[in-house]
């Protein structure tokens, strides 16, 4: 039964997992119609989809025949390819809804007939904004443009002209007039005298209240954004002249769909109009409804958002049509929605952000101050050591919203801030951070202050009891790298996470016997690797140089004597063979190094050292071993500046063998240490006895691409990697990861100790 | 051959340079000349280091000697070198010499260029011995008050690598320059420039949003003497976006992708 058959082929596919019997009985049933060959292409995409997202990967069985009614066997993988982007950028949600309803979206944009799609002008117009904001905004796709005043949002394509030049200048338009809205303040309107303030909670702004304290807050809402977009209007004729000639000239389509009876509908289609059109014309626009003085004022760009909102209530009461329902009035593509709930929640993150910041920065001025000082400050930390910390009340601070209304007066006076009564002036830094915050969120809450002298607290203590901890293996960070997937031919992002640890220094005799064993050798290589070292040494016959060549002067005095044509190459210089090199052994540390293959790799990597430290080069040695993608490892051994001193020696010696080997992730790492580093060349050398494998789907093709995709990356960083190898199918794989001359093949373990050395030396001379 | 007196005549500044003060920069290399300590200017490219290098001269009325450091620079390419003149061997000053000799201000450009070992030559000459040794010459010459020693570097894209090491850094004054205050910036264009002053406010208004693109892979943004060739441009006839592409923005990266972000600020503004 085909069915059966199906389903055997879907679980061999995901193995290890295994899913649930009845949802792939239900995604496959629809395919025992379907004929082999389109089978085979859409199964072939389950190994692809499927470690990325299961559901997704059910959902693509789900909608792959329908699909395919549009979509031809060879388009098939591009479509994936960008539901996985999209997943990977958006979620979930995201990428069902594209593979839903998007099938024909997705065709008209593979024929290039949609408009302009945001994705291909992004690249371009994220530095135009963040240049102009002087700010690092970011631009995000969506169904509506408007800003939470951290991220701009904007359609994903735009087709409103025909010409894409024009379709262009409307984006920069959008993500221009919303930076707009940011700078000129829209959202942060204060309450205008004689105006109710509302609840004045810590995160929700005051806009907001007011215009939802409105029977009809739609059309307030609407109301003040349409005075907001005047003001922005001419803000930006004022600081962008050029981008608003440009933009006077597109053919802005103004349809009128709705009826035009509405006063409300009237009053916002004229004033659009004059939103598109020049100066002039929006004076014309606006007398009907303002007096001339305010007219002036929002014409000459003095209006403020007080002077918006102070508006409102006046046109609301002219416009506010009690037997008639609100149906708002579609925006200009520019103006987009003004949402101010989610300007709310950006502002709620920026400031938990930069109090972050703020906590770090005042901890860490704390752990300056004196000790006696210190103690003085958090004597009730040490009272209660399990509490949270200071009490609130404890803290005063000499700035509240009142300093920051007046900052701009008074940038003199310094910040002073009181805890325990201990006074505390701010260094320069830490003041600016401060003067930051209080711009722009109008007070500092006291518990940042207090968490930061609960921080530093925890440091106090931390330095008293002083590097207890040794534990095995201690890690010391983790980093996200992204893995290539060949079938999709793209990069699964974010897909390892590397942890960097630390090796346990381990005291054994391993050194000494090794130093023993090979002692005529570690002579014979000593000698050799000087003989490499660099050297300073004089040319002669130079034009120019620092000394007279006396051989070089009395051979030219005696040709000029003879008759001849003299040589006017009479100098010495000293020239400097310099070694500019910088290189990072990286070590298998995989299950089946265990054994003879540990000990050699471990006595190559002494005799290396011991050689290395003649010579002069800076040398790093890592090991790399790991299960999954969750957890790859990176063993510290030896970093390229430290000294290879008793500590690295116990590094070594403790080096063994542990799990799997993800190649990508170590060397992908290997290539980000040696892009920081400055030198002529830079090498990665691989010690490995065999293929990339890891526990998960990290084996075969799979293993190999990504690890010769990630060696690509360091070949394009400029980075030379090479590997040694002592696996003896090595030739079948070796050569399409690492190119043909930059491996070698050492057939017997025993001799590595013996060929590394020489193997190094060929390679670097 | 030129004598010594007409070699230093040219290093000589006649015409007062344009500088606009905007600190306390001028009194610190003053005291600093008068108490004859070495100064070490910082700061980015094109901020002004050397102009006012150019301008303490001209105020002090004494030579100014001027050299670019580059990876080969040697020893003897400061202090001097024998050379060979018709058959006979001619003993040459190098810059460094020369200004001891004759109490000039010597100005080593850009120093972390230099090779390390090479810095080291003017050690004796930043401290209080105010001394440069001539090996070759067997000779010990001992600084005149009138001579002064100072350098400058960009803390900004040297790597760490460049940087300066502290016993040649823990000898000098040292004064931070940055780019100028916008309104200042906008003076400086205008005179230097020799645009009016709203096309001199737009190009200030550009530099400053190249000058936040740090984040964006722009390693520097326009320096303001970047601004000043634009502006120069513009008085030849050249067409204001030509002359932003030509003078501030293709000298700023390669990247086309920035490049053309760069050129929408352009488009925008002007």
């Amino acid at each position: 039964m085909k069915l059966a058959a199906l389903s055997e082929q879907f679980y061999s596919l995901v193995s290890p997992d295994i899913p649930n019997e009845w949802d792939v009985e239900e995604v496959m049933e629809p395919f025992i119609e379907t004929n082999d060959k389109v089978c085979e292409v859409i199964l072939e995409h389950i190994p692809v989809i499927w470690p990325v997202s299961h559901s997704l990967c059910y959902d693509f069985l789900r909608q792959a025949p329908e699909a395919l009614k549009h979509l031809s066997l060879e388009q098939l993988p591009h479509w994936v390819g960008v539901a996985l982007d999209i997943y990977e950028n958006d979620g979930l949600r995201t990428a069902q809804r594209f593979m839903q309803d998007g099938v024909e979206n997705h065709l008209s944009r593979l024929k290039g007939s949609g408009g302009l799609a945001l994705a291909s002008v992004e690249k371009r117009l994220l530095p135009y904004i963040r240049g102009i904001a002087r700010d690092e905004l970011q631009i995000v796709p969506a169904r509506e443009t408007y800003t939470d005043t951290s991220t701009l949002y904007a359609p994903e394509e735009i087709n409103l002209f025909h010409n894409n030049e024009q379709n262009f200048l409307l984006y920069k338009l959008i993500f221009t007039y919303q930076w707009g809205y940011i700078a000129c303040g829209s959202f942060l309107a204060r309450a205008p005298e004689g105006f109710p303030l509302f609840s004045n909670r810590e995160d929700s702004l005051w806009l907001r209240a007011f215009l939802d304290s409105f029977t009809n807050p739609p059309l307030a809402r609407d109301i003040y954004h349409l005075l907001e977009s005047i003001r922005v209007k001419i803000f930006l004729h004022k600081e962008l002249p050029g981008l608003m000639r440009a933009v006077s000239k597109l053919p802005f389509p103004l349809d009128l769909p709705l009826p035009m009876k509405n006063k409300a509908n009237l009053f916002f289609a004229s004033i659009q109009q004059g939103l598109t059109g020049d100066k002039t014309d929006l004076y014309t626009l606006l007398q009907p409804h303002l007096t001339p003085s305010e007219c002036q004022r929002f014409l000459h760009g003095e209006a403020t958002p007080q002077d918006s909102a102070r508006l409102v209530p006046r046109l609301y009461s002219t416009l506010h049509n009690k037997d008639q329902d609100y149906i708002p009035f579609p925006p200009l593509p520019f103006q987009g929605r003004l949402k101010l709930r989610s300007v709310e929640t950006a502002r709620k993150v920026q400031k938990e952000k930069m109090g972050e910041q703020f906590v770090d920065l005042m901890a860490a001025h704390f752990l300056t101050l004196s000790q006696e000082k210190l103690k003085n400050i958090l004597k009730d930390e040490e009272r209660d050591s399990g509490g949270s910390g200071l009490a609130e009340s404890d803290v005063s601070m000499i700035m509240d919203s009142e300093f920051a209304q007046t900052a701009d007066q008074d940038k003199a006076a310094p910040l002073l801030v009181t805890i325990n009564n201990e006074e505390l002036e701010f260094p320069p830094e830490l003041e600016s951070f401060t003067r930051k915050f209080l711009d722009e969120f109008g007070q500092l809450p006291t518990r940042f202050i207090t968490s930061a002298a609960g921080k530093a607290g925890e440091g106090m203590l931390r330095g008293d009891v002083g590097g207890q901890e040794e534990g095995e293996q201690q890690s010391t960070g983790t980093v996200v790298y992204d893995e290539w997937d060949y079938r999709r031919q793209g990069y699964r992002k974010n897909w390892c996470s590397l942890q960097l640890k630390e090796l346990p220094q381990v005291h054994s005799p391993f050194i000494r016997n090794t130093l023993d064993k090979y002692h005529g050798l570690t002579l014979r290589l000593r000698h050799q690797f000087e003989m490499m070292r660099s050297q300073e040494r004089f040319v002669k016959r130079q034009r120019e140089g620092d000394d007279i060549d006396f051989d070089a002067l009395v051979e030219s005095l005696s040709d000029t004597q003879a008759g001849l044509p003299s040589s006017d190459r009479l100098f010495i210089r000293l020239k400097q063979d310099e070694r500019d090199i910088a290189v990072l052994f990286l070590v298998d540390m995989s299950n089946s190094t265990s054994g003879w293959v540990n000990t050699a790799l471990k006595e190559s990597l002494v005799l290396m050292s011991e050689a290395m430290e003649v010579l002069g080069d800076r040398y790093g040695i890592y090991g790399f071993s790991g299960m999954r993608r969750s957890r790859c490892e990176l063993f510290h051994v030896k970093h390229l500046t430290e000294s290879y001193g008793e500590r690295v020696k116990e590094r070594i010696s403790s080096i063994g063998p542990s799990e799997y080997t993800r190649m990508g992730p170590p060397i992908r790492h290997a290539t980000r240490l040696l892009q920081e580093v400055d030198a002529k060349v830079r090498l990665i050398i691989t010690l490995t006895d065999g293929k990339p494998e890891d526990y998960d789907d990290y084996k075969g093709d799979y293993a190999i691409e990504d690890t010769r995709h990630a060696l690509l990356e360091a070949k394009v960083a400029g980075i030379h990697p090479f590997c040694i190898t002592i696996d003896h199918q090595a030739h079948d794989y070796m050569e399409h990861m690492y190119g043909p001359a930059n491996y070698i093949f050492v057939d017997n373990v025993r001799k590595l100790p013996l060929r590394m050395p020489e193997i190094y030396r060929t390679l670097t001379s | 051959m030129k004598t010594v007196e007409q070699r230093l005549e040219e290093h000589l500044i006649t015409a007062e340079p344009y500088y606009l003060v905007s600190g306390t920069e001028i009194e610190i290399a003053l005291s600093a000349y008068k108490n004859g300590l070495p100064l070490l200017l910082k700061g980015p490219t094109g901020c002004g280091k050397t102009r006012f290098m150019q301008y303490l001269a001209w105020k002090l009325q004494r030579p100014l000697i001027t050299v670019s450091c580059h990876d080969d620079l040697s020893t003897s390419d400061l202090v001097g070198r024998y050379l060979i003149r018709s058959g006979e061997a001619v003993w040459i000053d190098g810059p460094l010499t020369l200004a001891v000799r004759a109490g000039a201000i010597c100005y080593l450009d850009e120093i972390v260029e230099a090779r390390k070992d090479t810095t080291v030559v003017i050690h004796p000459l930043a401290d209080d011995r105010r001394e440069l040794p001539v090996e070759k010459l067997g000779e010990l010459l001992t600084a005149p008050p009138e001579f002064m020693i100072s350098v400058s570097y960009n803390p900004g894209y040297q790597s760490v690598l460049k940087d300066l090491k502290p016993s040649t850094r823990q000898r000098f004054v040292a004064i931070s320059f940055d780019y100028p205050l916008p309104d200042q910036e906008v003076e400086i264009v205008c005179q230097e420039g020799g645009v009016e002053k709203e096309l001199a406010h737009s190009l200030v208004k550009l530099a400053g949003m190249t000058r936040s693109l740090k984040e964006s892979g722009l390693a520097e943004g326009a320096s303001t003497r970047l601004l000043i060739q634009a502006g120069k441009l513009t008085q030849d006839g050249i067409d204001i976006h030509t002359a932003c592409r030509v003078a501030i923005i293709e000298p700023l990266s390669d990247d086309p992708e920035l490049l053309a972000a760069l050129q929408e600020m352009v488009s925008s503004i002007f």
